[in-house]
């Protein structure tokens, strides 16, 4: 190893440090500050948590809290099940218009949530579904689905179809194949995708928006309102809890799901 | 294998399984789209008390009035800014993990740098206001550390804006770069050195070429939703704020004229169509 | 057990015609290879056997009972995959009793059955493995202990030692022999190992573009090759072609070739000649030919391959390169470049109709 290279590699590494010094430096600042005792993040630094307590008395904060939960577990547990059935449906069969179908899967990935928030508004209040927690859980569905098929496929396309067959010449009838071989082997792939879901839903925020109603909210539509009311150290507390929860969920995705592809 | 899947072929089969997956999309995102479209070809949304009629004032409105047109361009402005500092940020950044790091600290900093990226973005927006503005953190600790006395008031100004929006996007870029630097053979760079390249001529003749899918597939991941950005200039911009997704969520949520939120909406949705039916061939050949 | 039979079976995919009017009895607990090129529909025919695939038309039976519209996991067979498709899920020993769970079995006859498969193939102690602790030869070994395990009716094998380095194969190939002896399975197995399909089957049908070329014991086939492609896929062979003499051929140069064995032809037809290059005699001078080796040729040796226990011979002789093959004992070697003399016995040599 030349010299060169030796100080070009140490560049190197300095940088991805400082590259997460700017990612992670606001939040863990936000989080230090939902600790300190002034309310206008004053320093010196003095510990508090009276932050937290008096979150725990902001009944609304705590009941948008539970919506955003309830609406992630139902989103997940839905997105899991419609979006793994027809990955493997897309794995299983040829037919014409597949091709299709699995491009249809990408503009609500890539179409700006802003974009589909509205056209969700307009549409669900023209016929009728009208607002509230019941239209964020439909659109939170529609929203994370796509990721989900996406990442169980990923995982199909690993699966060797002589599994199944395997499994046939056996004996074992569709279900028994699916159930015992099909699923197993795919099941890293639908965690993955179902943790994937539950994030997206949970810290769907654009599409929330739009669709929710000053009784129906979650959580992160009622920390936006309040940011844009003032800055409250509540907020902040609040928001180390999401980002705590989001980051953890993500690190236990990762467990199950590599992000580079199999190596 | 033609004979492994003719005897289980069909779309009858398909059906049960594809079916419920795909009238949830429709119903919750190929309807709604459908009908933004129709609704912004109205005067008033139909099912209201008021009369209603067709009219193509919605889109005369954008194009009559400069300040639609303005604000297009400054949030088409504001994703190429973005975009470009993504690229300069995220690039090497994926290069260096892609390339110098190895191993198991490889995977672990490639993990912390995607980590954020599925954490809430509002809230991380939110801790840069706390970061920004005036005797916030960067004042307090620039005036601790200098010597001299200096006011960093960053907060609800273009540059925020900017700061929070690479902040939520780079490692978009990062991912995408990293997924095609990584495959590209270390030998291919090693063949370019052996044949005399300098270590610029590489990157610039080898390694840039080889990635290009990772850099246009990440730009345009970041530059999509960043025209389309409504809550971070909000947040950051305050008054400076005003962008085209800005004045869209006023149709919908203060102004309440929808016909032309939803004009205004499916201009912005043919914007994002076309550049990314430009991206896709790059994008196809990356997949 | 039963035996199978495939009748007039034809299957097209598209224009491609895989399976072209196929009909061959398979003997109920014989041992069966199935040989051909890659794209000779020998897999095709397997997997119809099987029922992952329906014919267009033919029927085929197992054990009397028509089963060409039913389903793979209906007709009670058992397969063994080239890569053996072993669920990476499950132990070895969940592995081999999934056959018989799908069936609802009881717990305590299913560990009896699947010990019972799992010392049969000789890896009684590694049941609790999983598939990926294993090696290659042990993968196999499990694969046909699940195969068989529940008592099927056919053991289908699609090229199962493909995956198998040369000296394990060979292990494989005796034991897969003795384990079917034992139970006395009507076996077919697929194989683009000529070597293999020899030394391992009872009989032979070798396949090419869909359509059965001969089908026999090893023995036959090989000493009586019924087409040029038969006599060069299996083995090697050196081709004469001319003109029918009744029973022989005349080369156009006006050579005569007596043959022994083979069709019957009238005079005058187009025909050719097939010898296998280990019949042939290599000599240095003509001498005196005897009856049995009647036939003789004169050439040069362009080419000497020496491989140990014997050496290859190229001879060059009127624009057609010829293969001799003699066995190394160790008394003469010869040059390239020297003329020699050819002699070989007409029993040696098969009449084949033109095809």
């Amino acid at each position: 190893m030349t010299a060169t290279t030796r100080i070009l590699e140490w560049f190197g590494r300095l940088y991805i440090w400082l590259l997460l010094a700017f990612l992670y430096l606001p939040i863990i600042i936000m989080a230090l500050m939902s600790f300190n005792v002034s309310p206008f993040y004053q320093l010196p630094f003095e510990w508090t948590t009276e932050w937290y307590a008096s979150l725990w008395q902001n009944d609304q904060l705590i009941a948008a809290t539970w919506n955003s939960v309830e609406i992630a577990v139902i989103a997940t547990v839905i997105c899991t099940v419609l979006g793994s059935a027809a990955s493997l449906a897309l794995y299983r069969y040829e037919f014409r218009g597949k091709k299709f179908l699995q491009a249809l899967l990408f503009p609500p990935i890539a179409i700006p949530w802003l974009i589909t928030g509205t056209a969700m508004l307009i549409f669900f209040f023209g016929v009728g579904i009208g607002r509230g927690l019941h239209a964020i859980l439909l659109g939170h569905v529609a929203l994370a689905l796509p990721y989900v098929i996406v990442v169980v496929s990923a995982r199909l396309q690993t699966f060797a179809p002589e599994l199944e067959e395997a499994a046939r010449s056996l004996g074992a009838n569709q279900w028994q194949v699916t159930r015992r071989v099909t699923l197993p082997w795919i099941m890293p792939g639908v965690i993955a995708g179902g943790l994937f879901a539950f994030a997206v839903s949970f810290d769907q925020f654009v599409v929330s928006y739009f669709l929710a109603t000053p009784g129906q909210t979650t959580l992160p539509v009622e920390i936006y309102a309040a940011i844009r009311k003032g800055f409250t150290p509540e907020i902040n507390a609040v928001s180390t809890i999401i980002i705590v929860v989001s980051m953890a969920l993500m690190l236990l995705t990762a467990r199950f799901f590599k992000f580079g592809g199999e190596k | 294998m033609a004979a492994a899947t003719a005897s289980r072929s069909g779309l009858r089969s398909a059906l049960p399984l594809l079916a419920p997956a795909y009238l949830w999309l429709t119903v919750a995102i190929f309807l709604p789209l459908s009908a933004m479209v129709f609704f912004s070809f109205m005067t008033e949304l139909p099912l209201s008390e008021k009369p209603w009629a067709f009219t193509l004032g919605n889109y005369a409105a954008f194009f009559s009035q400069s300040l639609y047109l303005t604000l297009l361009l400054a949030s088409l402005r504001l994703g190429l800014e973005v975009t470009l500092w993504c690229v300069i940020i995220g690039y090497p950044a994926a290069y260096v993990l892609a390339k110098v790091l190895k191993g198991r600290s490889r995977e672990a900093i490639f993990l912390l740098v995607i980590l954020p990226f599925w954490s809430n973005g509002l809230v991380r927006i939110f801790s840069w206001a706390m970061v920004l503005r005036e005797g916030g953190i960067l004042d307090t600790a620039l005036n601790a550390v200098l010597p001299f006395k200096i006011n960093i008031d960053l907060m609800y100004s273009y540059p925020a804006v900017i700061i929070g929006l690479v902040h939520s996007y780079v490692p978009y870029m990062v991912l995408t770069c990293y997924l095609t630097l990584q495959a590209i053979d270390d030998s291919l760079i090693e063949a370019g050195r052996s044949l005399g390249a300098s270590r610029l001529q590489v990157l610039k003749r080898v390694i840039i070429p080889l990635s290009m899918p990772g850099l246009v597939a990440g730009a345009a991941l970041i530059f999509v939703p960043v025209v389309g950005s409504f809550m971070e200039p909000r947040i950051l911009g305050g008054r400076t704020g005003t962008f085209y997704g800005t004045v869209i969520e006023d149709q919908f949520v203060a102004v309440f004229n929808w016909p032309l939120g939803a004009a205004l909406s499916f201009i912005l949705l043919a914007v994002v169509l076309v550049i990314l039916a430009v991206a896709s061939p790059v994008l196809r050949r990356a997949a | 057990m039963a035996g199978v039979q495939v009748s007039n079976v034809s299957r097209s995919f598209g224009a491609h015609k895989a399976l072209d009017d196929v009909s061959i009895d398979f003997a109920d607990g014989g041992f069966y290879a199935l040989l051909g090129p890659s794209g000779s529909g020998k897999t095709t025919l397997l997997r119809q056997i099987a029922g992952f695939d329906f014919p267009d038309s033919g029927r085929i039976t197992i054990g009397g009972e028509s089963v060409e519209r039913v389903p793979v996991e209906k007709r009670r067979i058992g397969m063994v995959f080239q890569n053996y498709a072993l669920f990476p899920n499950m132990s070895v020993a969940d592995n081999v009793a999934f056959g018989l769970s799908v069936r609802g079995e009881a717990k305590a006859t299913i560990a009896t059955e699947v010990q019972r498969a799992l010392d049969l193939v000789q890896l009684g102690k590694l049941g609790g493995r999983r598939p990926h602790q294993l090696s290659g030869g042990q993968r196999q070994r499990v694969a046909l202990a699940r195969a068989i395990v529940t008592k099927p009716r056919v053991l289908l094998l699609d090229e199962p030692l493909g995956a198998l380095d040369k000296a394990l194969r060979v292990d494989m190939q005796i034991e897969l022999k003795r384990i079917q002896r034992e139970i006395g399975i009507t076996t077919i197995f697929v194989t683009h190992d000529q070597e293999e399909a020899l030394t391992m089957s009872d009989r032979i049908g070798i396949l090419r573009d869909g359509r059965l070329v001969q089908e026999g014991p090893p023995e036959e086939i090989y000493d009586r090759p019924k087409s040029e492609f038969a006599a060069t896929f299996l083995g090697d062979a050196n081709i004469f072609r001319g003109d029918s003499t009744g029973n022989g051929i005349r080369l156009p140069d006006g050579t005569a070739i007596a043959a022994g064995a083979g069709a019957t032809l009238a005079a005058g037809a187009k025909a050719s000649c097939a010898v296998r290059p280990e019949r042939i005699r290599i000599a240095t001078e003509a001498g005196t030919p005897d009856a049995a080796n009647s036939n003789t040729l004169k050439g040069q040796i362009s080419k000497r391959i020496f491989a140990g226990n014997n050496s290859t011979y190229f001879v060059e002789r009127a624009g057609q390169t010829l293969k001799v093959i003699v066995q190394n004992t160790g008394m003469e070697r010869l040059a390239e470049g020297q003329d020699v003399v050819l002699h070989w016995s007409p029993e040696s040599t098969v009449l084949i109709a033109p095809g």
